[in-house]
C-alpha cells in the first residue's frame, strides 16, 4: 500500500485536483460551447427558420396580408403548376443560370491562371482590380449594363450600326434578355471566383510548376494537368455556390426593365423564379401563392445541390 | 468557467430583450393635435416644402417625414406595416395601389368620423370616389391628381407642316382617328416616328376615357366583355399598325434620350411628368407645347392620404390633413411643385388656370389640365384593375417588340389579363 503510494505520487496528489474539476466543471463544460455558437442560432431561428416554416404554413392559405386568410390547402401549388407564367420562370432561371455560370468559371479559371504566373508584373494591382465589379452596386452595373444594350441609343447597336447590322433588340427576346442579365451576373462576380482560385493556386507549392516547365510542360499542358486536379476543391465549392445564387438571381433582372415593373420584360422574358415570387408576394399582395413558389424554388435548390454534391463526391472518389 | 457561463446566459437573454424591444418601440410623445406626427411620403413629390409650409402655419406641429421610396415601394412598406408592424400617422397612396387598400378598409379610419360626412364634397367627384370604400367608409383625402394633356415639340410639327399653335393641334386631333391621320402626315413628311409608344401614351389614354372600365358599377369583372376597353385597346393596336410609333416604352432606358434627340414629337403628359421633360431634355426648352388629349378629358396617376386605424396620434394627423388638404393648401402647393389640386374649387382657381411655363412655349398648361380632370369619368377601381392594366399594356409592348402580331394581340391580352387574376 504505501509502496503504491510511493510509486505514483503524482497520481494521488493530482487526483482530489481531478475531481474537483469533474464535480464543478462537466455541466458548464459541456454547456458552454453551446452557449457560445447560440446567438447565431437564436438570431437563424428567428430570421432563418421561422420564416422558413411559415412559409410553409403560408403556402396552404390564400393569404391577404391586409385582409382576409383562408386555408386552401395545397390549391396553390395545384394553381402553380397549372401557371405558365411559373414554368416562363422556371425556364428563365436556368437558362440565366446556365449562361452566367459555366462561361464565367472558366473565365475564373484561366484568369486566375494567368495571375498566378510568376513573371506578371503588377500583379498585385491586377488582383485588386477584378474584385471592383463586386463591390460596385448591382444598381449602377444595372443601369449601365441596361443602357449599353439598348436597343435605340445603346452602345451595342452603336457598334452593329457601324458595320451595317441591324439593331437588336435585346431586351425584347428571351436569348437578348438572358444574354443581357448574365453579363451582369457574370460581371459581378467573375473576380470573387477569381480570387478564390487564386487562392488555392497560390496556396500549391510553386515548385511544382517550376519543375512542370523544367520538364517541358507548356502553359496549357500546366493548366490541364496540374491546376485543374489541384483545384478541384474550390471547384466544386464556387459550383456549388454558384449554383444556390444563379437560382435566385433577383436584382439584376429586377432593375434590367424598370420600365416593366417586376415581370423584365413585357412578355416576362427575363422573369425569374425570384422576381416570379416577389411580384406575386410584394407586387400583387399575394403571399400565399407567392409562398408556394418560394417553397417550390426551396425543394429545387436542395435538389440541384445534393445533385451537385453526388455528382462531385463521384468524381472525387473516381480519381 | 461558472461566471462567464452567466455572461453568455446573460448577454443572450439581453439580446432578446433588445429583438423584441425593437417591435414593440413606442414613442412617448404626448397625444393632442401637436403630437410628433409620423408620415410616409414617395420621393419625388416635394413633401419636405409641404411639411414645411404646415410648419409654417401651425408653428406648434411636429412632422416626421419619412420618404419611403417610389409609390408601389411606399405602398409595400405600408402593406408590410398594416399586417404587423409599426405604422405611420400619416400615408400617401398612390391612385394606383388604392383599390387594394380601399378593399380592406377596415385598416384605416373613417375620415368622416374626424371631418364630417360631407368631407370627400370639396374635392372631384371621381377622386373622391376612389378613395370611398364600398360601405361609405372615405379612408382618404384626394391630395393631387393626374391633370393630362399631350406634350409636342412645335418645331418638329413645323417642319413637317402640321399646325403648332397648342389650340390648333387639339382642335386637329380632336378624336383618335385624327390623331392617327395626322400621325401619318408626321411620318411621311419627316420619316421619324410620330408618338413615343402605344401602351403609354395612347392605351393609357383611351382606356380612361370610358364610363365603365374593367369592372360594372356593382364591381363585376367585364374587361373581356365591355366593349369600350377593347375599342380603347383597338386604338392603341392602330396606332401601331399605321407605322406612327417609335416603340419607346416609358422609363425605358432610350426614353429620356428620345425626349431630347426628337426620336418622337409627342408623349402623354400628366402633370407629374412635365418636370421629368425638363430634366431630361434641357436643351429643347422653349420647343415643347402642351395640348388636350385626343378625345374627351383624362388623368393619370394623383395620390390620396390616408391615416391607418392603429395610428398612435391620429388627431395630429387630422389637423395636417385639414390644413394642408384645403383648395387653398393644394392650390399653394401646384405651385411650387406642379402636383395638380384635386379640390374642385382649387382646380377651378385663377391661379390653376393661368399656370404657363416658358418652357413649354407658355402653353395654356393649367387650363388644359384643368379641363381634363373636369372631364375625367368616374368609374369603378376594383383590387384587380391593376394587374389587368399591366397585362394589357404589356401586350401593347410586346406588339411594338414583335412579340405578338396586331391580330393575335387582343386575345393574348385577354388571356394574359386572366393568367394574372387568377395567379
Amino acid at each position: 500500500m504505501s509502496t503504491a503510494t510511493a510509486t505514483h505520487p503524482q497520481k494521488q496528489r493530482k487526483t482530489p485536483v481531478q475531481k474537483a474539476t469533474r464535480i464543478l466543471n462537466p455541466l458548464s463544460e459541456r454547456i458552454a460551447p453551446y452557449a457560445y455558437i447560440a446567438p447565431f442560432f437564436i438570431i437563424f431561428i428567428i430570421f432563418g427558420l421561422f420564416p422558413l416554416l411559415f412559409t410553409f404554413y403560408v403556402s396552404l392559405f390564400d393569404w391577404n396580408p391586409i385582409g382576409k386568410q383562408t386555408f386552401v390547402g395545397l390549391a396553390n401549388f395545384e394553381q402553380l403548376f397549372a401557371d405558365g407564367r411559373f414554368w416562363n420562370a422556371l425556364l428563365n432561371t436556368f437558362g440565366i443560370f446556365l449562361i452566367s455560370t459555366i462561361p464565367q468559371l472558366i473565365l475564373a479559371l484561366f484568369l486566375a491562371h494567368l495571375l498566378n504566373h510568376a513573371r506578371l508584373r503588377w500583379a498585385n494591382f491586377f488582383r485588386m482590380a477584378l474584385l471592383v465589379p463586386y463591390i460596385t452596386s448591382v444598381a449602377a452595373t444595372a443601369i449601365v449594363f441596361a443602357q449599353i444594350f439598348d436597343r435605340n441609343f445603346g452602345l451595342i447597336n452603336w457598334v452593329l450600326g457601324l458595320f451595317g447590322l441591324p439593331a437588336v433588340n435585346f431586351l425584347a427576346t428571351n436569348y437578348g434578355s438572358w444574354i443581357l442579365i448574365s453579363t451582369m451576373v457574370m460581371w459581378r462576380w467573375f473576380g470573387y471566383n477569381t480570387l478564390l482560385y487564386l487562392a488555392g493556386l497560390q496556396s500549391m507549392p510553386r515548385e511544382m510548376f517550376e519543375a512542370a516547365s523544367v520538364d517541358g510542360a507548356s502553359s496549357w499542358q500546366q493548366f490541364w494537368h496540374l491546376t485543374i486536379p489541384s483545384l478541384r476543391p474550390i471547384i466544386v465549392f464556387t459550383v456549388i455556390m454558384s449554383t444556390i445564387g444563379g437560382l435566385q438571381i433577383f436584382t439584376e433582372p429586377l432593375l434590367a426593365s424598370p420600365e416593366s415593373g417586376l415581370t423584365c420584360g413585357a412578355g416576362r422574358q427575363c422573369q425569374t423564379l425570384a422576381l416570379f415570387l416577389y411580384e406575386q408576394g410584394f407586387g400583387l399582395f399575394k403571399f400565399g401563392y407567392g409562398s408556394a413558389i418560394g417553397v417550390v424554388l426551396f425543394v429545387i435548390v436542395v435538389l440541384v445541390s445534393l445533385l451537385n454534391f453526388f455528382l462531385s463526391t463521384r468524381t472525387r472518389k473516381a480519381s | 468557467m461558472k461566471r462567464s457561463l452567466t455572461a453568455i446566459v446573460a448577454t443572450a437573454a439581453a439580446l432578446a430583450v433588445a429583438l423584441t424591444g425593437c417591435a414593440s418601440g413606442g414613442s412617448g410623445t404626448s397625444a393632442g393635435p401637436n403630437a410628433e406626427v409620423s408620415f410616409w411620403s414617395f420621393t419625388g413629390i416635394n413633401a419636405k416644402d409641404s411639411v414645411n409650409e404646415y410648419i409654417k402655419k401651425v408653428p406648434d406641429a411636429k412632422v416626421k417625414l419619412t420618404e419611403v421610396g417610389s409609390t408601389t415601394e411606399t405602398a409595400t412598406a405600408l402593406t408590410a406595416a398594416l399586417a404587423g408592424g409599426k405604422v405611420p400617422d400619416l400615408v400617401m397612396i398612390q391612385n394606383d395601389d388604392l383599390p387594394k387598400f380601399v378593399e380592406n378598409s377596415s385598416n384605416f379610419l373613417d375620415l368622416r368620423k374626424l371631418g364630417g360626412d360631407d368631407i370627400a364634397d370639396d374635392y372631384l367627384g371621381w377622386a373622391a370616389d376612389a378613395a370611398t370604400a364600398t360601405d361609405g367608409s372615405v379612408i382618404g383625402i384626394p391630395t393631387d391628381v393626374g391633370g393630362l394633356g399631350f406634350a409636342y415639340r412645335a418645331d418638329l410639327f413645323e417642319q413637317a407642316g402640321l399646325p403648332t399653335d397648342p389650340d390648333e393641334v387639339a382642335a386637329m386631333w380632336k378624336d383618335w382617328t385624327s390623331f392617327i391621320a395626322m400621325g401619318e402626315k408626321y411620318t411621311a413628311a419627316t420619316g421619324k416616328p410620330f408618338v413615343d409608344n402605344i401602351e403609354t401614351s395612347v392605351f393609357f389614354s383611351t382606356v380612361n376615357q370610358v364610363s365603365e372600365k374593367y369592372y360594372s358599377p356593382e364591381g363585376a369583372l367585364v374587361y373581356d366583355t365591355n366593349p369600350q376597353v377593347k375599342d380603347a385597346f383597338d386604338i392603341a393596336v392602330k396606332t401601331h399598325d399605321a407605322g406612327i410609333s417609335a416603340g419607346i416604352a416609358a422609363w425605358s432606358s432610350g426614353w429620356a434620350p428620345g425626349r431630347a434627340n426628337g426620336a418622337f414629337a409627342v408623349t402623354i403628359a400628366p402633370s407629374w411628368i412635365l418636370s421629368g421633360i425638363k430634366t431630361d431634355a434641357p436643351d429643347t426648352a422653349g420647343k415643347w407645347r402642351i395640348a388636350s388629349v385626343p378625345g374627351v378629358g383624362g388623368n393619370w396617376g394623383g395620390s390620396v392620404i390616408a391615416i391607418p386605424a392603429r395610428a398612435e396620434h391620429p388627431e395630429a394627423a387630422w389637423q395636417y390633413i385639414k390644413t394642408m388638404m384645403s383648395a387653398e393648401g393644394q392650390a399653394d402647393h401646384f405651385a411650387q411643385s406642379g402636383t395638380f389640386p384635386a379640390a374642385a374649387s382649387a382646380v377651378e382657381s385663377q391661379a390653376v388656370l393661368d399656370y404657363t411655363d416658358p418652357f413649354f412655349g407658355d402653353s395654356k398648361i393649367g387650363k388644359v389640365m384643368a379641363t381634363s380632370v373636369q372631364q375625367f369619368p368616374s368609374f369603378y377601381n376594383g383590387p384587380d384593375t391593376t394587374p389587368i392594366n399591366g397585362a394589357l399594356l404589356n401586350t401593347l409592348v410586346q406588339l411594338e417588340t414583335g412579340g405578338v402580331t396586331s391580330d393575335k394581340a387582343w386575345t393574348t391580352a385577354l388571356d394574359t389579363a386572366k393568367q394574372a387574376i387568377g395567379g
